[in-house]
């Protein structure tokens, strides 16, 4: 349990590293960023390791909501590939609507984390994701249901055949590890959601220069500084790298 | 303790060597702006000049005045020979970026005539300066008077020579080359060639070779950009022409590993000669295996046989001739491995230390916190930590050892590991080509420590 706190623990600052990283005189600096995602995946997977949380499957990208505004399409242009359409298809009352890019970043990424993490998580592991995903909250209810921990089985069943469509085809077994050490699907894929909230507040020329640059779009979605969502769902859905890598 | 080429240190016990304080530049003030902060530290290949260069983009050079004979016992002074701007901050437009003017790295040519070149870098341009003293000007010129101001031709009755008359000596520091535009991500090293006319700069992901003639075109040698950044694992933290070899290099990696390439094998190095790893103790993994294995520097020793790598917690030394393991491993600061996630938490863990060795490769140093600084002498295997305060910087004082307590009971004049001063860090550190001398950087400050032969 120790481990897991302190896997947790280092999982949130290394989101807040990511975030600040954006501001950062001098253009993201690569080798920084790269050490921090290897530190962000080693607490992640010492997190879920811990009993009750299995090992995910590998992960799925995780698409935009389709909601999503327009320039938040353009970010994944930019610096990633597109979704599978089927993520979009999947997806249903969790995503949050357009709207509320407006709101809090956490909220909106864990939201949309929990369809994602659907596609992570393991079975046993409904809980959080679970709940977030069938729930279809309003984004104010979000971060009450993220916090409040373990939840119950009701939507597993519901995620199960979501997941499974979202899930790209998962690589063989002997490219697990590639998938996980190399494979980056980027925070940004995570924080999708969230990060489109940002997007939306600013003008989109801005938004593309750090993406083909330096910035680490996560580090955004990562929301404020002490606004950083690093429960369950959300460490699920987190892939090991970092998009400060695919920000290059 | 470290025995110096110079000097009668060889063959006596390691305790007629001492340390002493010589001089300090730099201001005082505790607030200490960003810009004084140096950054990068470098004797030239005679040992007469020191450069330092700071985040604020400029360059300060040091001279060393020749020996007084009425005072035979100390040393040249080290005193300012040149200061100027190296570097400005700039402004990518394209992306939105803010390129920081910080040196990131000095590096002399060896001198060739009465000028002195230097290579210095910030993160995106390297350039090549030329620092040239001036202690004659001309004076009598016909076509214009002595306060410079043209004369009217038909004014000129009479011709005459202009002489040339001495002048309070002026040096004067100009680029003559410009090495731009050719790395997308941070400069990190650069290497002069020991055939005088390359270099190399190397970034986080790509080395390229310059001539030093030419600043529209370089050769791009090493490149470890994967196709999908998103597989990208490690990055180059370092790289270093052999001090003998030119068609040999080395770079570092992130993963704690390094690479030597050899020019002569293909034109593309991005498959190494060799390749040096040490297999990782399972028994020590943690969080932060990965960040602490990083390599921060790299410096082959002046024979050439062996090189030198500095990662977080310790230093080791290889024989090129042995690629799975170091042949020597030197502890900086271990007491600090059950403090690394807080060393994380405070970015820390992220402090990039350099070594260095000694002009007869018998002794290597590096930095650490506190203001603290070690040696290591490899023949007699002993280790020493020193301090470069205000406090101990009374001329010719002798440096104390100084001892951090790792636990149990503190004994006098030693400091807890939980009392360290994290924010003072030595980074950069050198040492003379050939005498007992160093120079360490503390934040804005530049030591400079002789040795005392008794």
């Amino acid at each position: 349990m120790e481990f897991k706190l302190e896997a947790h623990r280092i999982v949130s600052i290394s989101l807040g590293k990511i975030y600040s990283a954006r501001g950062q005189r001098g253009g993201l600096k690569l080798h920084k960023n790269l050490l921090v995602s290897l530190v962000l995946r080693s607490a992640r997977q010492v997190y879920l390791s811990e009993p009750g949380c299995p090992p995910e499957p590998p992960h799925a990208a995780c698409g935009p909501p389709e909601e999503e505004p327009p320039p938040c399409t353009t970010v994944w242009a930019a610096g990633e590939p597109p979704p599978p359409p089927q993520d979009e298809a999947a997806r249903g009352g969790p995503r949050l609507p357009g709207a509320d890019c407006e709101g809090p970043r956490s909220r909106r990424c864990c939201c949309g984390c929990s369809c994602c993490c659907a596609a992570g998580g393991g079975e046993a592991n409904p809980a959080d994701c679970a709940t977030a995903g069938a729930a279809a909250p309003p984004p104010p209810h979000c971060p009450r249901k993220r916090s409040a921990g373990e939840r119950g089985q009701a939507g597993s069943p519901v995620k199960k055949p979501r997941r499974e469509v979202e899930d790209p085809p998962p690589p063989p077994p002997g490219e697990q590890e590639d998938m996980d050490t190399g494979n980056v699907a980027s925070l940004i894929s995570i924080f999708g959601s969230s990060f489109s909230g940002l997007l939306s507040k600013e003008p989109k020329g801005r938004r593309r220069a750090p993406l083909d640059g330096s910035e680490t779009a996560p580090a955004e979605a990562a929301a404020e500084p002490g606004q950083i969502c690093c429960d369950e769902p959300v460490l699920r859905t987190l892939n090991p790298w970092s998009t400060a890598i695919v920000a290059f | 303790m470290s025995r110096g080429v110079a000097g009668g240190g060889g063959g006596g016990g390691s305790n007629d060597f001492q340390w002493c304080f010589s001089q300090v530049k730099g201001a005082i003030d505790e607030d200490v702006a960003e810009a004084d902060i140096i950054s990068t530290v470098e004797f030239n290949y005679s040992g007469d000049l020191l450069a330092t260069g700071d985040k604020g983009g400029r360059v300060v050079i040091f001279q060393r005045e020749q020996e007084n004979k009425s005072r035979p016992h100390s040393r040249g002074e080290y005193n300012v020979y040149s200061t100027f701007q190296s570097h400005e901050p700039e402004f990518d437009y394209l992306k939105s970026l803010e390129i920081e003017e910080k040196i990131n790295k000095i590096r002399w040519l060896p001198q060739q005539n009465a000028a002195h070149f230097l290579l210095s870098t910030n993160d995106k341009t390297i350039k090549l300066w030329k620092i040239s003293e001036r202690d004659k000007r001309a004076e009598g010129y016909n076509l214009k008077d002595e306060d410079g101001r043209l004369r009217d031709p038909f004014r000129i009755t009479a011709l005459r020579v202009p002489i040339l008359k001495p002048m309070d000596l002026m040096v004067e520091a100009s680029p003559r080359r410009i090495f731009a535009n050719a790395h997308t991500y941070h400069i990190n090293s650069i290497s002069v060639n020991s055939d005088h006319e390359t270099y190399l700069s190397a970034d986080d992901l790509r080395i390229n070779l310059w001539h030093l003639e030419i600043t529209d075109r370089s050769f791009n040698i090493v490149d470890i950009k994967p196709a999908n950044m998103e597989e990208l694992t490690e990055v180059i933290t370092a790289a270093e022409f052999h001090p003998h070899h030119c068609n040999v290099f080395v770079y570092s990696s992130s993963k704690g590993t390094i690479r030597l390439c050899d020019m002569r094998s293909s034109a593309l190095c991005d498959r190494h000669s060799k390749f040096f790893e040490e297999p990782e103790d399972p028994s020590s993994r943690s969080f932060f295996s990965e960040i602490i294995s990083s390599i921060s520097d790299v410096k082959f020793s002046h024979s050439g046989r062996y090189m030198m790598t500095r990662d977080y917690l310790s230093v080791k030394v290889w024989d090129l001739n042995m690629e799975n393991r170091p042949i020597e491993t030197y502890q900086v600061h271990e007491y600090l491995r059950s403090k690394l996630c807080s060393l994380y938490e405070n970015d820390c863990i992220f402090d990039k230390f350099e070594c260095c060795w000694n002009g007869s490769d018998s002794a290597i140093m590096t930095g650490s916190y506190n203001n603290f600084f070690r040696m290591f002498d490899r023949n007699t295997r002993r280790d020493i930590t020193l301090e470069a305060s205000r406090e101990s910087s009374k001329p010719r004082a002798i440096l104390k050892p100084r001892k951090v307590c790792t636990g149990g009971k503190r004994k006098k004049d030693e400091i807890s590991v939980d009392s360290l001063d994290f924010n003072k860090k030595i980074l950069h550190t050198a040492w003379h080509p050939v005498e007992n001398i160093i120079a360490v950087a503390a934040t804005n400050n530049l030591y400079i420590f002789q040795d005392k032969i008794n």
